[in-house]
């Protein structure tokens, strides 16, 4: 049976929520990305019909998660006293003293009914302290979803304990090389699952951005053997060709509200940014420096482009409006900056810069102050991108040994490896949340 | 400068079965024509085994023999200047292409693995200009060079250290039609 890539997750509504619930009463002397020291129980889900092991799956996925989030330590299972079969799953019913004894401050709990292919998942979140619910959530779905609802679930628990929506139900693309020489394009989930291969082409394949959707990519690959775009469409593998100008097509990245899309390509050698209309035809030329002009990123409110040129004799970042304007440069360390990424939350430039022979992760404000060091003394460090939520990062790091992803709080307290195994993987693109 | 968007010249290659699939595909491109035209069915020869490309899908790029008649000019780090040494090699291949008259030449502009992908394409393309604007100045017809970059994708040498970075940070030169 074919199934969709994207599975649908009816959110039913909040289960019952004691009145008095807000946000979690931290317990805890630090909290915040990188502490990892909010101690959280994700029990497996107990089975109510059907034997399936997605109880365990679900559990294993919000914890990896948590683990992703920077702020939790997730207790190891091994220590859970209460059984999921064998015990309550409400504020009333849940022994918490078994799991305040083993340390944890939160817990999470809940129920998976199988009927066919149908799944139906009740997951409840628990401050064990106050021995109360802080969110309750129903998802019905294929029994596949159960990734999307733990991804779904595990981005609810960030907002009780944030008060902002989590950023794990989500996608990340990226380019790589474990599956042979060639650089093909890949998606998958955060907890590292669902991983898909999108090209096949066996050449080179770089650059890839989302649709605001999640529901496609742009990339540029020489399959055709000039470096022209493409666009493939996530649901049906369905791949076109965006734009083939003479020379460069690369760095296109659609705007936030689809109808148009910044394109480096080259004019008698020279990069320049050009915006394209949904067709593919130009509407207008953004950029006519003497310089190199590239790696265009969209302000989340669409009006403003940060991007790389080298117009003052080094690589450096440039904000500049869309309608027209001179534009400002913001980075001024160093000769080597590239790789604009504009936060969704509108505030900050993640960007590369190269010092002493390495390339670290920057972020600085739109207007070019306070720069601040992501990564440092780790490997080369590059290909900045913005989670949803605007409070994380993916780059490829060289850490590892070979180029592996990594995400990182912004400021980069937290740092947690993404990617392993064999190949190279490079370029990630973080999606918008999915719908 | 007076540059108009686009004006890449191909009229040159299209008269060539060196190129000729994708140039006519590309000056399509521009056009927003896709589809066939002149040339369409012949591009699958492309620039045979010579280009770096091919040898990258063949597995054999960076195995030896990728110098044809004409030698690779090199470049500093984050440059597309020539300097003195990239002057006296293009004199010399400027001088071979006039005297092999039939020839085409595509100059495949390269960067090393350091820094940002897509930075790098762009350098790419420079380096690849650079070489091509200093010959068309030598007296080389501008219709019998193309020039494509790969940027950091197609380096000739994998260890990461100067002496191979020097190596890879490359205008190539893939002869046809000679």
């Amino acid at each position: 049976m074919a199934r969709i890539w994207w599975p649908m997750v009816v959110v039913l509504g909040t289960l019952a929520v004691v009145p008095q619930a807000g946000y979690a009463q931290v317990k805890v002397p630090i909290f915040g990305p990188g502490a990892r020291s909010y101690p959280v129980a994700v029990s497996p889900l107990k089975s109510v019909s059907g034997t399936s092991d997605v109880g365990s799956r679900f559990a294993d996925i919000v914890a990896a998660d948590l683990t992703l989030a920077g702020y939790f330590k997730v207790v190891d299972r091994a220590a859970y006293i209460e059984q999921p079969d064998t015990s309550g799953h409400t504020a009333e019913s849940i022994n918490f003293d078994s799991w305040s004894v083993i340390g944890a401050l939160a817990l999470v709990k809940g129920t998976a009914t199988v009927q066919g292919d149908d799944l139906t998942v009740e997951a409840r979140l628990f401050d064990v302290y106050q021995r109360r619910q802080l969110t309750g959530r129903r998802y019905h779905g294929a029994v596949g979803d159960v990734r999307r609802m733990a991804n779904k679930f595990a981005d609810e628990i960030m907002a009780q304990f944030t008060g902002e929506r989590g950023p794990f139900d989500s996608r990340i693309a990226f380019v790589s090389t474990r599956d042979g020489r060639f650089k093909e394009l890949y998606a998958m989930s955060l907890d590292g699952g669902d991983l898909r291969q999108l090209t096949h082409n066996q050449t080179i394949n770089v650059s890839p951005a989302w649709t605001a959707d999640a529901g496609a990519l742009y990339f540029t690959s020489y399959q055709r053997r000039n470096p022209d775009v493409y666009k493939i469409e996530l649901f049906s593998g369905r791949e076109s060709v965006f734009s083939q100008r003479p020379g460069l097509n690369i760095a296109a990245r659609p705007s936030p509200d689809g109808q148009a899309v910044a394109v480096t390509v080259e004019d008698e050698g020279n990069a320049d940014i050009v915006l394209l209309n949904p067709a593919g035809k130009l509407v207008r030329r953004l950029t006519d420096s003497w310089g190199i002009d590239v790696s265009p990123s969209w302000s989340p409110d669409g009006r403003q482009l940060a991007f790389c040129s080298n117009r003052t004799g080094s690589p450096q970042i440039y904000v500049m409006n869309i309608d027209g304007g001179a534009a400002r440069r913001v980075t001024f360390a160093g000769t080597y900056n590239t790789s604009p990424a504009w936060s969704p939350k509108g505030d900050r430039i993640a960007y590369v810069s190269r010092s002493e022979g390495r390339f670290n992760i920057f972020t600085v404000t739109t207007d070019g102050s306070d720069p601040r060091q992501v990564t440092q003394d780790m490997g080369n460090n590059e290909d900045p991108s913005w989670a949803p939520d605007g409070r994380y990062l993916v780059f490829s790091s060289s850490r590892a040994g070979g180029k592996k992803l990594f995400v990182a709080d912004a400021t980069g307290t937290s740092q947690v490896q993404l990617t392993r195994g064999g190949g190279d993987d490079t370029s990630p693109a973080w999606s918008r949340w999915l719908e | 400068m007076g540059k108009r968007l686009l004006s890449v010249i191909v009229v040159g290659l299209l008269l060539t079965g060196v190129g000729a699939g994708c140039s006519a595909k590309k000056k399509k491109g521009a056009e927003g024509e896709p589809g066939a035209g002149a040339g369409a069915g012949v591009g699958e020869e492309g620039l045979g085994a010579g280009g770096s490309l091919d040898r990258y899908k063949s597995g054999t790029l960076g195995a030896g023999g990728e110098q044809g008649p004409l030698q690779d000019v090199r470049f500093p780090f984050d440059s597309s200047e020539l300097d003195d040494a990239a002057r006296s090699i293009l004199q010399d291949n400027g001088n071979w292409l006039k005297d092999h008259s039939n020839a085409k030449v595509e100059l495949e502009g390269h960067t090393d693995e350091r820094g940002t992908v897509e930075y790098n394409l762009a350098l790419g393309a420079k380096r690849a200009r650079s070489a091509k604007d200093y010959l068309v100045a030598l007296g080389v017809s501008a219709d019998r060079m193309s020039t494509i970059s790969y940027g950091e994708e197609l380096p000739i040498c994998q260890e990461h250290d100067e002496s191979c970075w020097q190596t890879n940070r490359r205008v190539h030169f893939v002869v046809s039609g000679d």
